[in-house]
């Protein structure tokens, strides 16, 4: 039995409370079903715990209560975390986040650490993604020397190194011109006609209309599209 | 990309942190095998004393606080050569004086010319001096080379013109770069009447030299024998402090060292704080994180201990040619040396690097991504 039929969700987030020292928690009582191969957009104003979400999807922090499940596994039972962020999720974060010192190319490698991938074969994948978003003459250029939508390209190529069954991204058009976004959001959309989920957080609603469900965040409650699109 | 190119660019990437760290690990690695050459060298110069005699082993007061110091008086050497087993026992005085600048310890022995068969000396110009003879001399032929001398010529020693009778050879290089007198001389010029440094023992064909040896060290314990360079601290006080000066020298820079890589490593851990939380979340095990930064110090550990071994290359140099260590110091760098090298640097890093790269493999990657 495939992992699509045994599970319904490729993501179910179940009652999650996530609380830090303050007097609002990031999220309360949250409950959230993603499809196999669906786009979901988060949005909402600043702090209502959109990033933490992603966070908690990518497994980089752990709910206070409640329970993640991801391809039917609840995080909070998985021992090897590293390996779920390396094969399972591609975290692309609101700020690029790539090492100063590496070029493009480097960057887009290093969560191919640790996989099968030979180093040969590591860079050929690099390549091949950075080709993807249309920076295939920029591998040797360090990010100092790459333009804020340019190193945002960089940053999602690295996310997709390992071929996530889970995209995560945290405004991932943020930094990137109109026509690069629509080149992205085009990768996005071959990127779930090919099985993979994603969540993307954004506040730009014309890139929240691509996505196949919206849903509107306040205070770390959902306030409109909880609902699967089934 | 492979992991060791990962390695190189970090270290490369900040360029002067990572040169400071190697030059910090060089200079104790410097420190510490130009020390252990100098002691190795200073043991090898005073060691070559017991085999010029080419004997089965050498006897010399025990404790003694340096081999030149050793006493050993006419009642011993004529009870060590009433030791059953004991086919010879020669007596020689040794001393050093200056000759000039050019030879500040030149060795004097002083020895019977009826013992000189006994301790491996061939003649090879001249003859023997005679045994009660008060100006009279032998050079090692390599000492005669030196100072330009040959048999018939006089060579001032012991404040006192003396005629050399003859050119030897002992066929080691300490005895040949000296000279030979008759040993009532050299004790008069010394006014140790009666008294000889060292004897150097040959056993009977039939007796076992380790049981003789031993019978030696059990009969008369106020004299210790020597068979190696190893077991001459017996003997030697002062090479025995040497060595424990040169141990203590390597922990303390170890010490220090460790402190310095430590705290630079310590900064270096807040400065990529975020980095190491970005590997974590893009699926780096703790594991590999550790090894990332492991990588880099043992890499650092590497050239600092190439670049402090060429360095204390250049320091032996310039103290063998000091005027105060020439002709004692011949500075050799065995592969003991090269060890205490790779050892120090490599102990010093790891300690120093061990703090700093537990504390990174430990971050919580979400909080290392939030550290401003």
């Amino acid at each position: 039995m495939s992992e699509r039929m045994a599970h319904q969700f490729a993501i179910e987030v179940k009652d999650v409370s996530r609380v830090y020292p303050g007097p609002v928690p990031a999220l309360a009582a949250f409950d959230l079903s993603v499809e196999y191969g669906e786009m979901v957009a988060i949005t909402g104003p600043s702090g209502c715990g959109k990033s933490t979400l992603l966070h908690l999807l990518a497994a980089i922090d752990t709910p206070t209560s409640g329970s993640v499940i991801v391809g039917g596994r609840d995080l909070a039972s998985i021992r090897d975390l590293s390996a779920y962020r390396r094969h399972d999720v591609g975290l692309v974060f609101q700020f690029h986040n790539l090492l100063p010192q590496l070029p493009a190319l480097s960057n887009v490698a290093l969560p191919m650490f640790g996989t099968h991938r030979s180093a040969r074969q590591r860079k050929a994948r690099a390549r091949e993604l950075l080709a993807e978003v249309n920076l295939g003459d920029c591998e040797d250029r360090l990010p100092t020397e790459l333009s804020g939508g340019e190193r945002q390209r960089v940053a999602i190529a690295r996310s997709l190194a390992n071929e996530p069954k889970i995209l995560l991204a945290d405004e991932p058009t943020g930094s990137l011109d109109s026509a690069s976004s629509t080149r992205l959001l085009e990768l996005f959309e071959r990127l779930t006609n090919g099985g993979t989920t994603i969540v993307m957080v954004t506040h730009d609603s014309d890139v929240a209309a691509h996505a196949h469900r919206v849903i509107e965040m306040r205070d770390g409650r959902v306030i409109v599209g909880a609902s699967t699109r089934l | 990309m492979t992991f060791f190119d990962l390695v190189l660019r970090n270290l490369w990437s900040k360029k002067a942190r990572s040169i400071g760290l190697a030059f910090a690990v060089a200079i104790a690695v410097m420190a510490v095998v130009t020390l252990e050459v100098t002691s190795s060298s200073l043991e090898q110069s005073a060691a070559a004393i017991i085999s010029v005699g080419k004997a089965d082993f050498t006897v010399a007061q025990k404790g003694a606080a340096d081999t030149l110091a050793s006493t050993i008086d006419v009642d011993e050497l004529a009870r060590l050569r009433h030791t059953p087993g004991v086919a010879s026992a020669v007596g020689v005085l040794v001393e050093t004086q200056r000759i000039n600048a050019e030879n500040p310890v030149f060795i004097e022995i002083g020895i019977n010319p009826s013992d000189l068969r006994a301790f491996g000396v061939k003649i090879v110009a001249g003859h023997h001096y005679s045994a009660t003879a008060e100006h009279e001399v032998m050079l090692g032929w390599t000492a005669a080379a030196n100072l330009g001398l040959h048999v018939g010529d006089r060579f001032n020693a012991n404040g006192t013109w003396n005629t050399v009778t003859g050119i030897y050879s002992t066929g080691n290089a300490f005895g040949d770069a000296g000279a030979m007198f008759p040993l009532p001389a050299i004790q008069g010029y010394n006014r140790v009447p009666g008294i000889v440094t060292l004897a150097f023992v040959k056993v009977t064909k039939a007796a076992s030299i380790t049981a003789v040896a031993a019978r030696v060290d059990y009969d008369q314990p106020e004299l210790t024998t020597i068979r190696t360079a190893a077991q001459f601290g017996r003997a030697d006080q002062d090479l025995v402090y040497l060595q424990a000066a040169v141990n203590g020298s390597t922990v303390l820079a170890i010490l220090i060292g460790a402190v310095i890589i430590g705290n630079t490593m310590l900064l270096s851990l807040f400065e990529r704080t975020r980095e190491f939380g970005l590997l974590r979340a893009v699926g780096w095990t703790r594991r590999r994180t550790l090894g990332l930064l492991l990588g880099e110090s043992l890499l650092l550990a590497l050239v600092g201990a190439t670049l402090g071994v060429a360095l204390s290359f250049a320091i032996a140099v310039v103290l063998e040619n000091l005027p105060a260590l020439k002709g004692i110091l011949h500075p050799n760098f065995t592969e003991g040396a090269f060890w205490r090298a790779l050892f120090t640097a490599l102990v010093m890093t790891l300690i120093g690097s061990l703090y700093p790269t537990i504390r990174a493999a430990l971050l919580s990657p979400l909080r290392a991504l939030s550290y401003e």
